[in-house]
């Protein structure tokens, strides 16, 4: 009965200031639609790295031969059991692709650069970047295709074009050089540049021809979401006992770092933005307390206990930070909405490639950010009670009785 | 209830002032019957409001003893003292003291709101104080928008709606013209003579004083007269 009365009172003391406290509201709701508009912006980067670090060619799971990782030679390729895919829940694995995927020189009729030769069959690569991405000419057909697939900066540094020839030089599992003509079916034109200069496909049927083998230097496995690798990590290091299994996060740990500081960031970015508010939030109770002095007297001579009035500070402080949170969290999800389609970045794409973002940063909408943002507000809040709440504490009932 | 219920032996209060010492009590003796109505008077500084907040528990005697319905206060520490006055004593504060967010039935509920009356009961007990001092069509009003006088109507409503036994009264009527003024003093002398509510009031008002039967009049902190006045 007495915690009704309490919340009774606080809630018409912040009605009976109605315009201090409507600018308080809208300095909490501003700050709250900041950081959930902020931190929607902040993971979609942060997924953005991931997506970039998994389609890269490493997919969340990866199994190599055992020393592949050191000395990436064909002579570290090994035979898989395709078996391995019941392991994993259909509903988590989104594909899977072998490759074999080697250190090459390719040659043009003016330039020679390194290369990572990587041969695969176009039909399991819809878990890699070279799903999406824009292709000039044509795509390889299949794993018997013996063109190759370029990227553009590469063709570039080449001085070469579609439909012309390249020369590749790989190491065979004999120790002996490969040499074989290619002709360009096409340019692809990534996020990154980098992955341009580097990567070169052609049919992994051919390739393994080439190279006198049938086997593969890598199985890739993307899932459905980051929630299943650890789970999937761990079943194929049961299957594939005498291989390699490693993850995005061991093979891209710049990326994994980033993933890790993006949550950081969003407490940070948090705390920035309340801090500055709950100065003014502390400030406005303060004033309320005094300005109640008398009042807050009368209430103790009639009978009111300390703890009750505590308690009325402190109820008005919390009710005030939940009413401005919430409209800060819905104003932060209209904020999401506006940009739900992604915010085009290529004007400082040159930037954001180097970090390994898409050009397009699309926002995502954690519900548990919400459900943090809302509760460490609603923390500070009672936080930032507890100095005006003393000062109410110091109020003797005496005072009311002075006139 | 005790025959006595207010009973004061030896209260001395000194307040440091500036370093220098006032003598607000000298050894005050001091006893209220049930259904007594008592003004304490006297010139500013005479110690009248420090003799009426201790009797009320709302501030302590250096010495002496204060014995409010045969519990001695200097026993209670500050919740007791809170409970004691929540129970047993009602105010009525010169500037009226009314909490200006609540209506004038919210004002009168408060205190059995604190006592943990239910709603109904309380809405009842309310209803009936206000109409008794016939503000039966203002209850909805917030402070703000009642009268002075009606304000320290409400105020006495919630102090005597709990049965207190005693109700302490500080210059009830300084803020009130003269009509208001013996209203008022009319409702407290129904209050005293119908319902023996035990009164004590401090005053500068001689019209007040002329309401009251027993009349104290005290100077530099000690009793001066204390007088009962003639039926």
């Amino acid at each position: 009965m007495a915690a009704r009365l309490v919340c009774q009172l606080a809630f018409r003391n912040i009605l009976r200031h109605k315009r201090r406290n409507v600018m308080l509201f809208l300095a909490i709701m501003v700050a709250v639609a900041g950081v959930t508009g902020m931190n929607t912006l902040i993971r979609g980067m942060q997924y953005g790295m991931l997506d970039a670090a998994v389609e890269n060619l490493t997919g969340h799971v990866k199994i190599h031969a055992q020393g592949y990782r050191d000395d990436p030679n064909i002579s570290h390729s090994f035979d898989y059991n395709p078996d391995f895919v019941a392991q994993i829940p259909a509903e988590q694995l989104l594909g899977w692709a072998p490759r074999v995927r080697l250190p090459a020189v390719i040659m043009s009729e003016r330039e020679t650069r390194g290369v990572q030769l990587v041969g695969i069959n176009p039909a399991q690569e819809g878990i890699s970047f070279l799903a999406d991405v824009a292709i000039d000419g044509e795509r390889l057909t299949d794993d018997e295709d013996g063109r190759v697939l370029i990227g553009r900066e590469l063709a570039e540094q080449l001085e070469t074009q579609i439909g012309r020839r390249l020369v590749i030089i790989t190491q065979g599992a004999d120790g002996l050089n490969r040499e074989r003509g290619y002709r360009i079916v096409g340019t692809y034109d990534a996020d990154g540049t980098s992955l341009e200069k580097v990567f070169v496909f052609t049919g992994i049927t051919r390739l393994q021809k080439l190279l006198d083998t049938d086997q593969v230097t890598e199985v890739s496995i993307r899932l459905t979401g980051e929630e299943a690798r650890q789970s999937t990590r761990d079943s194929m290091t049961s299957f594939f006992d005498t291989l390699d299994v490693t993850d995005w996060q061991e093979l891209e740990p710049t990326a994994a770092a980033m993933f890790v500081f993006a949550d950081a960031a969003i407490y940070i970015w948090f705390l920035l933005m309340m801090s500055a508010l709950i100065f003014g939030l502390v400030n406005t109770l303060v004033a309320s307390v005094m300005e109640r002095v008398k009042e807050l007297g009368m209430l103790q001579a009639l009978g009111m206990r300390k703890h009750l009035v505590v308690g009325q500070v402190v109820v008005e402080s919390a009710l005030i930070m939940t009413m401005g949170v919430s409209l800060g969290l819905a104003a932060g999800y209209l904020i999401y909405l506006s940009i739900a389609d992604g915010i085009d970045l290529s004007s400082f794409a040159a930037g954001v490639e180097m970090v390994g973002i898409s050009t397009m940063l699309k926002p995502v909408l954690h519900v548990g950010d919400l459900f943090i943002v809302a509760y460490l507000s609603l923390v500070l809040g009672i936080l930032a009670s507890i100095y005006p709440a003393w000062r109410a504490v110091k109020i003797e009932p005496l005072e009311a009785m002075r006139a | 209830m005790n025959e006595v219920v207010v009973s004061c032996r030896g209260l001395n209060k000194t307040y440091q002032e500036d370093a220098v010492p006032v003598h607000a009590l000298q050894g005050v003796d001091l006893d209220v019957s049930v259904g007594e109505f008592v003004s304490l008077s006297g010139p500013s500084g005479s110690g009248k409001s420090t003799l009426l907040n201790i009797v009320g528990g709302l501030d302590r005697a250096d010495t002496g003893e204060v014995v409010i319905d045969g519990v001695e206060l200097g026993q209670l520490n500050n919740a007791e003292l809170a409970n004691l006055r929540l129970h047993k004593i009602g105010f009525v504060f010169q500037a009226y003291n009314l909490i200006p967010v609540l209506s004038a039935q919210e004002n009168v509920e408060f205190i059995m709101q604190l006592q943990g009356v239910d709603a109904r009961s309380r809405r009842q007990r309310a209803t009936e104080a206000l109409a008794s001092l016939g503000l039966a069509d203002l209850r909805e009003r917030r402070p703000g928008e009642l009268s002075g006088g009606q304000q320290q109507r409400v105020a006495i409503a919630r102090s005597i709606v709990t049965n207190p036994v005693l109700l302490l009264a500080d210059e009830p009527t300084a803020n009130l013209d003269s009509a208001t003024t013996e209203e008022l003093l009319q409702v407290l002398q129904h209050l005293n003579e119908e319902h023996q509510m035990t009164i004590v009031t401090a005053t500068h008002d001689p019209l007040v004083m002329g309401f009251t039967r027993r009349r104290v009049k005290l100077r530099d902190g000690m009793i001066e007269h204390d007088e009962v006045a003639m039926a």
